[in-house]
């Protein structure tokens, strides 16, 4: 029987600290994307996602959480959806027991009305945190991320200097964003946001 | 320039591509070679170059994926509108979306 390959993290940097900010990797445990099927598709994904995880998918550029933090839908387009099952997320059991499953639990609950398609080896997140995050990300990222226009729950499918992201608000209390990039660009993103940090160009 | 998609907001142009003229209509399917060409050299090589207003297509790669209909003063480059390729196809072909 040949051997696994072993998996590897798609950046080698450990966690880094600068000026107060904090960038790290926010492993998933698991990420799926949702398509709606043309027609009635739409509505009914809506309905399924909403009676499996007692949400409703967003209709603008947003996220949403469930009521037990396992999993954040985010808005990806018109009738497009990412489901993400962070992997420190605690469930209502404790431990990390956080998205385990989330594949399973989509394909049984909405798998005949949309187009579902693992993510996981896809995307990979980053955590951009500490005061003055909006700050240092407004170097990479053109949208506005004043607190009157990019609040907690926002999202923005954009770029980050050349590099495709999808950034989402977390938090003002501590400031904090999360970035997800293609597991191919993480290394060149997490490089440009350590750079920005710094507030030097290299 | 910057574009206000209808889904994301405002971008600049770095997140769109240019993909031709919206007002472009593939001839019908049975639609002859021989006893039609004219129609086949219209819709793939000919094109009008108004100075003025233009309806085109743009593709929002980086954001939302959507195709929008832009209709955009060529010689000023004003934009007047912006809307989803899908809701113009619709409102054409008088159905839904
Ligand atoms: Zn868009």
């Amino acid at each position: 029987m040949a051997d696994k390959l072993h998996a590897t993290a798609p950046i080698g940097a450990e966690a880094i600290s600068a000026n107060g900010l904090r960038l790290a990797l926010a492993p998933l445990a698991e990420a799926a994307s949702l398509g709606a099927f043309a027609g009635s598709g739409r509505a009914e994904l809506l309905a399924c996602v909403r009676a499996e995880f007692g949400v409703d998918l967003p209709q603008t550029p947003k996220a949403v959480t469930t009521a037990d933090g396992l999993v954040t839908f985010l808005w990806c387009g018109p009738s497009q959806w990412l489901a993400l099952a962070p992997a420190e997320a605690s469930g209502p059991s404790g431990a990390s027991s956080g998205g385990q499953g989330l594949m399973a639990r989509l394909r049984a609950s909405c798998g005949a009305v949309c187009a579902l398609s693992a993510q996981g080896d896809s995307r990979t997140a980053l955590r951009l945190s500490g005061p003055g995050t909006r700050a240092v990300l407004s170097r990479l990222v053109p949208v506005d991320l004043h607190p009157r226009a990019f609040r907690a729950g926002d999202v923005a499918l954009t770029l980050a200097g050349h590099i495709p992201v999808i950034v989402r608000h977390l938090d003002d209390q501590p400031e904090a964003c999360e970035l997800l990039v293609f597991r191919s660009f993480a290394a060149s993103l997490f490089h440009d946001l350590h750079v920005a940090m710094t507030g030097h160009t290299s | 320039m910057r574009l206000t998609c209808p889904f994301c907001g405002s971008r600049g142009l770095e997140e769109f591509t240019y993909r031709g003229d919206a007002l472009v209509r593939r001839p019908a399917a049975d639609t002859s070679l021989q006893t039609d060409a004219q129609a086949w050299t219209d819709y793939v090589y000919l094109r009008d170059n108004p100075a003025g207003l233009h309806s085109e297509l743009w593709y929002h790669g980086v954001g939302c994926r959507s195709w929008l209909v832009v209709t955009r003063d060529t010689r000023t480059h004003r934009v007047d509108d912006v809307r989803a390729a899908s809701a113009v196809a619709a409102e054409r072909s008088g159905g839904a979306a």
